[in-house]
């Protein structure tokens, strides 16, 4: 089959596993016994007979399950989310408004993590066993061993607090609020409005975050670099190329690294969507306004719409990323695209 | 050998470009603390020549309960804050004498003898931020469209029957049943005055289908339309509100031009903030940070006592609990439990504590009357019910690392009594859900006022039709006549001899006690003048200058 028609395929099905995933979501949510008229009105409202009627109604609650079931996805097909309990908003708008601040920051870590985690993969694997090895190795397990609430404070203490080197929680300087909003990315934004306090205080404020969230990812890429390339270079064509008397640089940038980017490739495209979906210890610490923080407060008040909403957007960021990482496959190894 | 000095230069090149681009310091990067503290010393000497003068006010405050700013639906606590700076009320209550009305938006007022009518009389020549005048529709159209929308503001103005528009600067409120309390509702900060106009313009309105049709809610997340010192000009959930000063202030322009308030969760990051320079003021700090903030000499700690308090419920339905239906055990646990080490151990101090439900603070609560821990009175008590060799519970609550400290703390306590508390800790919304299915035996809680009357506690703790009282099962016809007779009576010495009589029959009931009222610690930057505390709405923000 040709490439295109595979991708087709793979894009056609994920209808059929977005309906699967809010079938289970719906029946877990609805499996816990909480009324959802305490997340919608307030406590003393719960016996204001009229507030009580007037919210029942509202959210469809006198419908019978499948009916609210069926409802959603009818609305789904169209693009819309329902409303959330909690913030009365559409949970897309809720979406558009978080999504933003934890992309940046995703890419930021992701940045973080390929500029160190590369180089030191490599290193470490052609110079196996010895000093740097070791170095790349240490800063692999600190990173997936230190959990983001600890070591969050921790660089927050020292890094802004004590030394004053960088600043402080929040995506900008306290007394800036932020440049026009376009994308909502805060660097992208002042780019574009060549709003340069901005777009400087907010690339300050992205270090830190971006550090903490992408460390674990960091530790991942050097470890699979190293042994993806440890193995590489182990084979006949890497002792072919030295024997032809190719300089080092070029045996291993060139000829080995290639083949074995794809093991790498596989772990970014899903790092990638885990900083989008797991970034919420560091967004709370770091007082960062993402959909992290969101997804834990539907969680928290049993916000249906909100957790499917959510829960929705991340399965579908897996399943894109999955594809691109297919499609990447393809562009690094010739056999995979002729086959 | 030359490949692995690249890959050593690229990594050092990366780790420097990102140390400088820290370091450069642009416009905006943090200063010093020392530094920072000094400059507005040096502004003040030279006020009245200081053009340039920052007059930008940042404050931290955790707004995680922030979902809406639409006076009509919102019902939680950051918005009471928001809605009492951006929007008048028609009286108010000052921090320095919570138990009078005064004027705000109506210079006076007159109501029937029945307590079913009261009508204002508005102050002349107000204008909104917007520039329209204040008048009298107004006031018809906020209580109308928070009526009609039906949502949490609703329930404050229940007892409303109709609005009426006598003249321009008049306006007289009819009522379904005397409430005395009226006035003290209508001081609430959601009850802001609306600017009609502007808020029909962005969908708003107050027909009685408004609950369907009312659009204006997106548009008042994001902006305010009232006469307030301060106008929002945006909230970006999470993360900030932004005020601009009012220019069309009836009371005088006030102080800060801008006013930023941050949304930061974390106390500690919090606490750093403020030290460096970053936010001039912290809303309310962790009682475990407060010595490091005194301790800091360019910092000044604010204590005050909120209405905050948490409360332990026992139900009065012998099917739920055999043993908690005899009021003795429920005294019996009341005597067992150490309040003081609550207070002391784990509140570190900053807590007080009420007789009954009904907080310190309010006329004719006497915080000298509660109840002392006396383990032997509490053992006695349980012979006396027949549970000598004690009993087994169920503690419920929804879960946070305070609760659980002190819910840790009560099972301990009882078990000294004789009792086994099994402790079942849940999500809020859970807990929520179960207690209003009246299902709890005993459950640790929290109340918050909306306005500051003694009704806003005989009312919902009384009658098994409302809240507190229903979700117990307590229904005692002697605390019920006594709180019929508060909400129809207008007189103040009366009302607090029967605000001591209902305390005094709840402590013989002792359906629910509470267990602590919290203190609520302001941290700020020692320049700045003019901070009380309101129990309410945390603080006038008008009141703040440097």
């Amino acid at each position: 089959m040709s490439l295109a028609g595979h991708l087709f395929r793979r894009i056609l099905l994920i209808i059929p596993m977005i309906i699967g995933i809010t079938l289970v979501l719906f029946i877990v949510t609805h499996a816990i016994p909480v009324n959802p008229l305490v997340v919608i009105l307030n406590e003393k409202s719960l016996e204001n007979p009229e507030a009580v009627r007037s919210a029942t109604e509202k959210w469809g609650l006198d419908k019978p399950l499948p009916v609210q079931y069926l409802i959603y996805l009818r609305n789904l097909a169209q693009g819309d989310m329902g409303t959330s309990f909690k913030t009365k908003n559409p949970v897309v708008d809720d979406l558009r408004d978080f999504l933003p601040a934890t992309i940046e920051l995703a890419l930021g870590s992701l940045l973080f993590a390929l500029i160190l985690g590369l180089p030191l993969g490599i290193l470490a694997a052609v110079k196996n066993g010895r000093f740097v090895d070791k170095v790349s190795l240490v800063v692999s397990l600190i990173g997936a061993s230190m959990p983001p609430f600890w070591s969050g404070l921790m660089v927050l203490f020292v890094f802004y607090y004590k030394l004053g080197w960088l600043p402080g929680p929040g995506r900008i300087d306290s007394r800036l609020t932020g440049p026009e909003h376009i994308t909502g990315l805060f660097l992208v934004d002042s780019v574009l409005t060549s709003d340069w306090v901005s777009f400087w205080s907010s690339l300050q404020h992205l270090i830190l975050p971006s550090v903490i969230l992408g460390w674990f990812t960091l530790a991942l890429i050097t470890r699979i670099t190293r042994s993806s390339l440890l193995e590489v270079l182990s084979l006949d064509y890497i002792r072919t190329a030295r024997g032809k008397g190719l300089r080092e640089r070029t045996v291993v940038l060139e000829h080995a690294l290639r083949n074995a980017m794809i093991p790498v490739i596989t772990v970014m495209g899903l790092a990638f969507a885990g900083l989008i979906s797991g970034a919420i210890m560091t967004e709370t610490i770091f007082a960062w306004p993402g959909v992290g923080r969101y997804e834990v407060e539907a969680s928290i008040n049993l916000d249906y719409p909100a957790i499917m909403g959510t829960t929705l957007l991340f399965a579908v960021i897996y399943m894109i990323f999955n594809i691109l990482v297919d499609i990447s496959y393809a562009l690094f190894d010739p056999r995979i695209r002729e086959q | 050998m030359k490949v692995y000095r690249l890959m050593l230069f690229v990594m050092l090149a990366a780790l420097l470009l990102g140390s400088l681009s820290a370091c450069t310091p642009p416009a905006a990067a943090p200063a010093a603390p020392a530094a920072t503290q000094a400059q507005p010393a040096a502004g003040e000497t030279a006020a009245p020549a200081a053009p340039a003068e920052d007059k930008t006010l940042v404050m931290a405050m955790n707004m995680d309960d922030a979902v809406t700013f639409d006076p009509a639906i919102a019902g939680e606590t950051t918005n009471l804050f928001v809605h009492n700076t951006a929007y008048d009320q028609l009286v108010e209550i000052k921090p320095e004498n919570l138990g009078k009305i005064e004027p705000k938006v109506a210079d006076s007022w007159t109501f029937s003898d029945d307590l079913k009518t009261f009508t204002f009389k508005l102050h002349p020549g107000i204008k909104f931020a917007s520039g329209n005048e204040l008048t009298a529709e107004d006031v018809r159209f906020t209580y109308m469209r928070i009526f009609n929308v039906k949502g949490p503001g609703s329930t404050n103005i229940e007892m409303l029957e109709s609005v009426e528009v006598v003249d321009p600067l008049t306006v007289k409120f009819t009522l379904t049943a005397s409430t005395p309390q009226f006035l003290a509702v209508a001081a609430n900060p959601s009850l802001g005055i609306e600017d009609s106009k502007l808020v029909k313009e962005h969908g708003g309105t107050d027909a009685t289908d408004a609950d369907k049709t009312d659009k204006a809610k997106d548009w008042l997340d994001r902006n305010s339309a009232g006469s307030g010192p301060y106008v929002m000009t945006n909230w970006a959930p999470k993360s900030e509100i932004v005020f601009e000063a009012n220019p069309n202030y009836w009371r005088g322009k006030p102080y800060f031009d801008k006013v930023i308030v941050k949304h930061v969760s974390d106390p500690t990051t919090s606490l750093q903030m403020i030290q460096r320079g970053d936010v001039d003021m912290i809303r309310s700090l962790d009682v475990d940070l407060v010595e490091q903030a005194q301790a800091d000499p360019n910092l000044q700690v604010v204590i005050g006592t909120s209405l905050d308090q948490n409360y332990l419920a026992m139900t009065s339905n012998p099917e739920i609990s055999e043993p908690l239906s005899k009021p003795t055990v429920r005294k019996a646990i009341a005597y067992a439990i150490d309040y003081d080490g609550i207070i002391q151990a784990i509140l570190r101090g900053y807590g007080t504590r009420a007789p009954s439900i009904i907080p310190v603070g309010l006329p004719g609560v006497d915080a000298t009357q509660a109840i002392q821990r006396d383990v032997a009175k509490s053992k006695e008590l349980l012979k006396e019910a027949g549970y000598e060799n004690g009993f087994e519970v169920n503690l419920h609550y929804g879960s946070n690392p305070t609760r659980e400290t002190i819910a840790a703390k009560l099972k301990a306590d009882l078990a000294e009594a004789g009792i086994t508390v099994n402790l079942v800790p849940m999500e809020q919304s859970v807990y929520l859900s179960e207690m209003r299915a009246q299902k709890l035996p005993m459950a640790f809680g929290g109340w918050t006022p909306d306005y500051l009357d003694v009704t806003m506690w005989t009312h919902f703790f009384s009658f098994p039709d409302t809240s507190i009282a229903m979700r117990m099962w307590y229904d005692s016809p002697k605390t019920q006549e006594i709180a019929t007779k508060i909400e129809s009576e207008m007189d103040e010495a009366k009302r607090v001899d029967l605000t001591k009589q209902w305390q005094a029959q709840v402590m013989e009931d002792m359906p629910f006690l509470m267990l602590y009222q919290l203190q609520t610690i302001t941290v700020l930057n020692k320049d700045i003048k003019g901070y009380a505390f309101h129990p309410v709405y945390f603080f006038n923000l008008v009141d703040l200058s440097k």
